[in-house]
């Protein structure tokens, strides 16, 4: 099934009140793949996430997961897509009254009509694949940065979405921490078939898990580089994607 | 007996599959042998998983042997994915912070309202021992900020309290009215209104309606901050949050109250006329028993009072918003702690107030 489109973004303008920070943005990600979105900070990253993940409009354009338009199509095709992927946010936003296995039931309740013991044990087995099984009963304030981290995965994956979005998953972790949640999302891609699509600007999980990265630039509010990172890397096509991927300061 | 997984095992053809069959295979015991026939399954998504896993659990608890069908190895997959021995029998009851022992959690909530109480007192002693020190060095003080709070707890509340006050000098007057008029002594309703709203109900309004606008939202704020860490950077850069943040809220408080508390009390003023008026009584008449009754003790009592319940709403707001655990859900607690501490301050203050004028002689 690899290869086949599940993402298209079709010359999207993005940004807020009316003023695009990106313009004319095109990409596709294709099944299985780990996508990962690059750029510096406050160069619209977050905002194009926003926008696919249907939380705010582009500015114009088109965004179609696997073929159903999240704006400006029909109620019923923006809820058959947005059935199709799950996010994660950068701090977990993992609800604090509930419990860990509380967070992961909670879509079960609401979408599916499972009974309660199968939805405890279908938030249980979505707590062991991130390795969380031993913390079910855990309050989010009880565990730890990565913890929350892995958690927030687990609730996104209560619904066995397709898509899985990562706004900044490494985002203050320390490296071994970080290492293990690469790990985790190879090792989901692997065994459960998910597609990710990740915002990060962390180089080492970049180069761990990227299959195809894109890179936006904030002067020229587009697309500055696509292609794996490795390429990108030994081959930089200018001279800001060669200063990202060799970290040099900027003067 | 034989369970047959559909060819997409999904929420919804899992969910009457689960119902339909554990009842059946809650029956199964050791010697009987179950069959799950797994070979037209495409696609299994998690809740497929959860039923094969469950299964295979029944099967070790209740003893019978449990047989795949399983072109698709979907089965070996999932049960190679899970660590099986560990899943727990209700999942939900496992909580190692839970503690539902009855005296266990009444002595939980003996230490902490003990803590609380601790925690409050030591609030109050550093506002005092920095309000105190204020005196010496004034310039301490963040006038602006003290400024932008006096603004939004005292100006922005005034058409509610005018509102409110309005409408209590109205009642007011129409309740003893019925009374009074029965001894044809109408007008001594204005000397009530006037004794009773600058002594007890404009005080006391003004301190609900500040409660309940400024006494949340200081406590909202200053829990928001806590949530973002704000107040440890506060802290680190050595500026005491009580002097930077608390002060100024409590002086504002403070000193807006008696303004608002007048404020009402003149409106409710109008309130009476109005009604004095409809019944007949010249307005004269009405602004001179007002004014004689309107002596300096009772109008001063009832502008200290205002201050007092001024300085409760701001102390008890801001100590709340300091000690608010760092959740969203902590913010929600603490901006209703606040209100409801505040009323039961206010009442309780109330009450002594009128004690203490009774005993004084006032």
């Amino acid at each position: 099934m690899q290869g086949e489109t599940v993402i298209q973004v079709e010359s999207v303008d993005a940004g807020y009140n009316g003023t695009p920070v990106l313009e004319n943005i095109s990409f596709t990600v294709r099944r299985g793949e780990v996508f990962v979105v690059l750029g510096g900070s406050g160069c619209g990253k977050s905002t194009l996430l926003k926008n696919i993940i249907g939380l705010n409009p582009p500015l114009s354009g088109q965004i179609r997961i696997m073929g159903d338009r999240i704006f400006g199509g029909t109620q019923a095709e923006r809820e058959r897509a947005m059935r199709r992927f799950g996010v994660t946010y950068q701090s977990g936003a993992l609800f604090g009254s509930m419990t860990l296995l509380e967070n992961v039931c909670l879509p079960l309740e609401s979408f599916t009509d499972l009974p309660g013991d199968a939805r405890n044990l279908v938030a249980e087995m979505k707590l062991d694949l991130v390795g969380l099984k031993p913390f079910s009963g855990y309050f989010p304030s009880d565990i730890s940065g990565g913890m929350k981290k892995r958690a927030a995965i687990a609730r996104a994956l209560a619904l066995d979405p397709e898509i899985l979005f990562l706004d900044e998953p490494s985002a203050g972790l320390d490296p071994v921490t970080s290492a293990g949640l690469d790990h985790l999302i190879l090792r989901l891609r692997d065994t459960q078939g998910i597609t990710f699509v990740m915002v990060t600007h962390e180089l080492a999980s970049i180069f761990a898990v990227a299959d195809r990265c894109i890179m936006l630039d904030k002067q020229t509010r587009s697309i500055l580089a696509e292609g794996h990172p490795a390429e990108l890397r030994d081959r930089p096509p200018n001279a800001t994607v060669r200063a990202f991927f060799n970290r040099e300061a900027s003067s | 007996m034989t369970v047959t997984l559909p060819e997409t095992c999904s929420a919804e053809s899992v969910s009457t599959l689960w119902r339909e069959t554990l009842s059946e295979v809650a029956r199964l015991s050791k010697g009987d042998e179950l069959v799950l026939d797994a070979d037209v399954v495409k696609r299994c998504d998690g809740s497929g998983e959860a039923l094969i896993v469950e299964l295979h659990r029944r099967s070790v608890r209740q003893g019978f042997a449990l047989t795949c069908r399983d072109a698709g190895h979907i089965v070996a997959r999932t049960l190679s994915l899970f660590d099986l021995a560990s899943f727990s029998e209700d999942p939900a009851t496992v909580n190692p912070q839970r503690n539902t022992n009855t005296p266990v959690q009444l002595g939980q909530a003996s230490v902490r309202i003990y803590g609380d109480i601790c925690e409050q007192l030591a609030f109050l002693g550093e506002v005092a021992v920095s309000g105190l020190s204020l005196l010496l060095r004034p310039e301490r003080l963040r006038l602006r900020d003290t400024m932008l709070h006096f603004e939004r707890a005292g100006i922005d509340a005034l058409p509610i309290t005018l509102l409110i006050g309005f409408l209590m000098g109205l009642i007011l007057a129409f309740l003893s009215a019925a009374s009074l008029r029965q001894f044809g002594v109408e007008i001594y309703v204005a000397d009530l209104i006037a004794i009773g709203l600058f002594r007890e109900l404009g005080p006391l309004i003004t301190a609900i309606v500040l409660a309940g606008r400024s006494g949340s939202a200081f406590a909202a704020e200053l829990g928001t901050m806590k949530v973002n860490e704000e107040i440890d950077a506060l802290i680190t850069l050595d500026l005491p949050p009580v002097v930077f943040l608390a002060l100024p809220r409590v002086i504002a408080a403070t000193l807006v109250m008696p303004l608002l508390s007048t404020f009402a009390v003149l409106a409710g003023l109008m309130g009476g006329l109005v009604v004095l008026t409809g019944m007949g009584i010249p307005a004269v008449t009405y602004w001179h028993h007002v004014i004689a009754a309107s002596t300096l003790s009772n109008i001063l009592m009832g502008l200290l009072k205002a201050a007092v319940f001024g300085l409760l709403v701001g102390l008890v707001g801001c100590a709340n918003g300091l000690e608010t655990a760092r959740t969203a859900d902590g913010v929600g607690r603490a901006a209703t702690a606040a209100v409801v501490e505040s009323l039961i301050l206010i009442t309780l203050f109330d009450g002594l107030f009128a004690v203490l004028f009774y005993v004084l002689g006032m």
